[in-house]
C-alpha cells in the first residue's frame, strides 16, 4: 500500500477512542499489520465490549499501511459487533484498503473443509488397521521375493542382461567401503570376549580355552550376525533410500515405460552384490575377531602367539566355516531384498523415504535374527544326522 | 494497481556479478524493482535468471555487487538482518516446495506460528482467508500429494503470502501447467497485485502470461552475460531492435540461425 500524502507514517501506530454514548468512534493512525495485530485487536475488543455502545465507527483515513491479516481482523470485529446488535461502519477507506478488503471472501471463512481433520482412531480400529497392514506387508514381501527370484533366474539364464558395472559399484559400496568399520567392530568384539571369558576362566585355570571360545563364537555366530547387522544399517538403508527417492522422482515409472523391469534393473545388482560381498566381509570380521582376542591372549593371558593360533585353528572346523558363510549369504539376500522392497513401497514425499528406510533396517535385523534361529536348530540336526537323514 | 509513474524503488540491484570459478553467469547487472509493480525476468536457459532470483532472496551470495532493501545491503547483511528481510518477502519455488509431511493448513500456519504471536483462532481465520484468495477454500486438511500441479502452485502462493510480504518472488510461475491453469494463475497474480499492491518479481517463459501480467520485463542473455533489454512487454515486442530480444518476443529462431540448423541436420 502506498503512503497517503500528508500523514506522518514514521510514528508508531495509534488507536484513539472517542465515546459519545451510544456511539463509539475509533480513529486509526499508522501501520496496521501482523506485527501489531494482537495488541490493537485486543484494545478495540475491550473498548467495544462496553454494553452501552450501539454504534461503532472505525475511521481509516489516516492508515498508512494495512495488510490482509489486519483487514481480516477488522472483518472479524465487524462480525462480532453484528452478533451483539451493534451497527459497525468502516469509513474513509482508501482505494488500496478497499482492494485489500475485497480479497476477503466471507463465505470462505466459514466453509467446512472438504476433508475432515485427521483424528486418532479408536483402539479397535487401530488394532484392525495395524493387523491389516502387517498382513499386507507380509504378502507384499512374499510377492516381492517371488519377483526377485524370477528376475534372478532370468538374469542367470541371460547373463548378458546383468548390469555388471552396477554390481561392481554396489560391491564397492557395501563391501570395500564397509571393511574398516566391520574389521574394527570385529576386533573389538574379539577383544571384549577374550577379556570377559578370561575373567571367568582364570578361576579354573582354564585360560587355554579362551582362544577356543573366541574363535568358536566369532565364526559360528558373532561374525555373521554382526556383519549382517552392520550391512543392514549401512547398505540396506541405502538401498531403500535410493530406490525410494527414485520412486518419488518417477524414475521407477520411467524405467517401467521404457520396458525395463524395475526389479531386474534395480534390485538384482544390489542383491547379487550383497550376496557376493557379505560372506567376504564375514571372513574379515572373523579374522579380526580372532586377532582382537589374540591381543588379550598375548598381553594378559600369558599365552604365546603360537599357542593362541594353534588353539584357535584346532577349534575351527570346515563345516562351521562353510555354514557360517552360507548363513552370511542368506543374511545378505534378506537384507538387500527387504531394502529394495521397502524402497519400492515409497509412494510420495520425503517423509515416506524416511519411514521406509527405517522400516528396511528394522525388518532386516528382525529377519536376520529369525533366520539365525532357524539356522541354529537346522545346523545342529544336519551335523548330527548328516544332510540326508 | 499502482501507477508506474510513482516509481519508488523497493529493491535495488546494483552492479551484480556472479561467477562460479571461471564461468561468468552475469556481470554488472543493475536495476530497480518499483513498489507495486509486476516485474518479469526472462531469458534463455542458462542466462542466470534463477541465479539472480536466488541472490535477490538471499539464498546465494554474489561475487560482487549489492542488493538494497530499504537502504540496507542484503548481500552483506548479518544472518539476523537477512532473516528480518526474509519476513518481508515471500517466495514461490518452481515445484511449490510444500512440505509433504504437513497438510496445506499446517504449511501455511508454519510462518504464522513462528513469526507472529497470534492465537490459534486468528491463525485459522488467516489460513482460510489466504486459501480463499487463491481459490483453494476448503482444502486445508488435504496433503500436498493430493493436489494437482496447479493447486500446489496456488497453495505455494498462499504459503508465500502468509506473512503479507512486501515483495513476492515467483520462480517459473506457469512452467509445466496446462493453459487453463496457467491463465488462472495469471488472473490470481493480477488480482493479488491489484488488491494488495504486492510487488512481484516473476521468472517465466510463457509469452502469453508475460503480455498479460508484466508491467515491466527484464531480459537477460547468456552470451551478453547480463541484461540486454528492459521495458514494457508490448513495447519490447514492437520496438526492440536487438535480434535476440525480437526473436524471443516473436518466438522465432534468430535470423541466420535457421540456415545453420538446416545444414547441421
Amino acid at each position: 500500500m502506498t503512503t497517503p500524502r500528508n500523514i506522518d507514517c514514521s510514528a508508531d501506530y495509534q488507536v484513539s477512542f472517542k465515546k459519545e454514548e451510544p456511539d463509539l468512534f475509533i480513529d486509526l493512525k499508522g501501520e496496521f499489520g501482523l506485527k501489531n495485530l494482537t495488541v490493537f485487536t485486543r484494545d478495540i475488543r475491550k473498548a467495544v465490549s462496553d454494553p452501552s455502545i450501539q454504534n461503532l465507527t472505525i475511521d481509516f483515513s489516516q492508515v498508512c499501511y494495512l495488510d490482509s491479516a489486519a483487514a481480516l481482523a477488522f472483518v472479524q470485529i465487524e462480525k462480532e459487533a453484528a452478533e451483539r446488535k451493534i451497527t459497525c461502519r468502516l469509513v474513509n477507506l482508501s482505494a488500496e484498503a478497499k482492494g485489500i478488503f475485497s480479497v476477503i471472501h466471507p463465505d470462505v471463512l466459514t466453509l467446512r473443509p472438504f476433508k475432515p481433520e485427521q483424528t486418532r482412531e479408536g483402539l479397535v480400529s487401530q488394532i484392525g488397521q495395524t493387523s491389516w497392514s502387517i498382513g499386507r506387508d507380509f504378502v507384499n514381501f512374499i510377492t516381492f521375493i517371488g519377483d526377485l527370484l524370477s528376475a534372478l533366474v532370468y538374469t542367470l539364464m541371460h547373463p548378458s542382461t546383468l548390469r555388471g558395472k552396477d554390481v561392481l559399484f554396489y560391491v564397492q559400496r557395501a563391501g570395500v567401503d564397509g571393511l574398516p568399520i566391520v574389521a574394527m567392530i570385529g576386533a573389538l568384539m574379539g577383544l571384549i570376549m577374550a577379556f570377559m571369558s578370561y575373567l571367568q576362566f582364570k578361576q579354573f585355570g582354564a585360560n587355554i580355552y579362551v582362544p577356543t571360545l573366541v574363535s568358536f563364537a566369532m565364526i559360528k555366530e558373532l561374525g555373521p550376525i554382526m556383519t549382517a547387522i552392520l550391512v543392514a544399517g549401512r547398505s540396506g538403508s541405502a538401498f531403500a533410500a535410493e530406490i525410494g527417492t527414485m520412486q518419488v522422482n518417477e524414475e521407477v515409472d520411467a524405467l517401467q515405460t521404457m520396458g525395463f523391469d524395475p526389479v531386474r534393473f534395480l534390485a538384482v545388482p544390489k542383491v547379487l552384490a550383497a550376496v557376493i560381498v557379505v560372506p567376504i566381509l564375514t571372513v574379515y570380521a572373523d579374522v579380526a575377531g580372532i586377532l582382537g582376542g589374540l591381543i588379550i591372549g598375548v598381553t594378559t593371558l600369558d599365552l604365546t602367539f603360537k599357542t593362541y593360533i594353534t588353539q584357535s585353528i584346532k577349534t575351527i572346523q570346515v563345516f562351521d566355516v562353510v555354514t557360517s558363510l552360507i548363513k552370511a549369504a542368506v543374511f545378505a539376500g534378506l537384507i538387500s531384498a527387504i531394502g529394495c522392497q521397502r524402497g519400492f513401497q515409497v509412494r510420495a514425499g520425503a517423509q515416506d523415504v524416511g519411514k521406509f528406510t527405517t522400516s528396511a533396517v528394522v525388518a532386516a535385523i528382525f529377519l536376520i535374527v529369525v533366520a539365525d534361529s532357524i539356522f541354529a536348530v537346522m545346523l545342529y540336526y544336519v551335523k548330527r544326522y548328516g544332510i540326508l537323514a | 494497481m499502482q501507477e508506474a509513474s510513482e516509481k519508488t524503488p523497493i529493491l535495488s540491484v546494483k552492479n551484480l556479478t556472479q561467477r562460479f570459478d571461471d564461468n561468468v553467469v552475469f556481470e554488472n547487472v543493475s536495476f530497480d524493482v518499483y513498489k507495486g509493480e509486476v516485474l518479469v525476468i526472462v531469458g534463455g536457459s542458462g542466462c542466470g535468471k534463477s541465479t539472480l532470483l536466488k541472490i535477490m532472496i538471499g539464498l546465494q551470495k554474489p561475487h560482487a555487487g549489492q542488493v538494497l532493501y530499504q537502504g540496507a545491503d542484503i548481500v552483506r547483511a548479518s544472518d539476523e538482518a537477512l532473516n528480518e528481510y526474509r519476513k518481508n518477502i515471500g517466495v514461490l519455488f518452481q515445484s511449490g516446495a510444500l512440505f509433504s509431511s504437513m497438510s496445506i493448513k499446517e504449511n501455511i500456519a508454519l510462518p504464522l506460528q513462528e513469526y507472529t504471536d497470534l492465537d490459534a483462532g486468528a491463525i485459522d481465520r488467516i489460513i482460510r482467508m489466504k486459501l480463499g484468495m487463491v481459490n483453494l477454500g476448503g482444502y486445508e486438511n488435504h496433503n500436498p500429494s493430493e493436489l494437482s500441479g496447479g493447486m500446489k502452485k496456488r497453495a505455494g502462493i498462499a504459503r508465500a503470502m502468509a506473512l503479507d510480504p512486501r515483495i513476492l518472488f515467483l520462480d517459473e510461475l506457469s512452467a509445466g501447467l496446462d493453459p487453463i491453469t496457467a491463465v488462472e494463475l495469471d488472473e490470481l497474480i493480477i488480482k493479488t497485485n491489484e488488491a494488495l499492491g504486492t510487488t512481484m518479481v516473476i521468472v517465466t517463459h510463457e509469452l502469453e502470461s508475460i503480455y498479460k501480467i508484466a508491467h515491466r520485463v527484464l531480459m537477460l542473455d547468456k552470451e551478453a552475460r547480463g541484461m540486454i533489454a528492459e521495458g514494457g512487454p508490448l513495447e519490447l515486442k514492437e520496438n526492440a531492435t536487438d535480434p535476440r530480444v525480437r526473436s524471443f518476443f516473436l518466438r522465432q529462431l534468430p535470423e541466420n540461425q535457421d540456415e545453420q540448423r538446416f545444414y547441421a541436420d
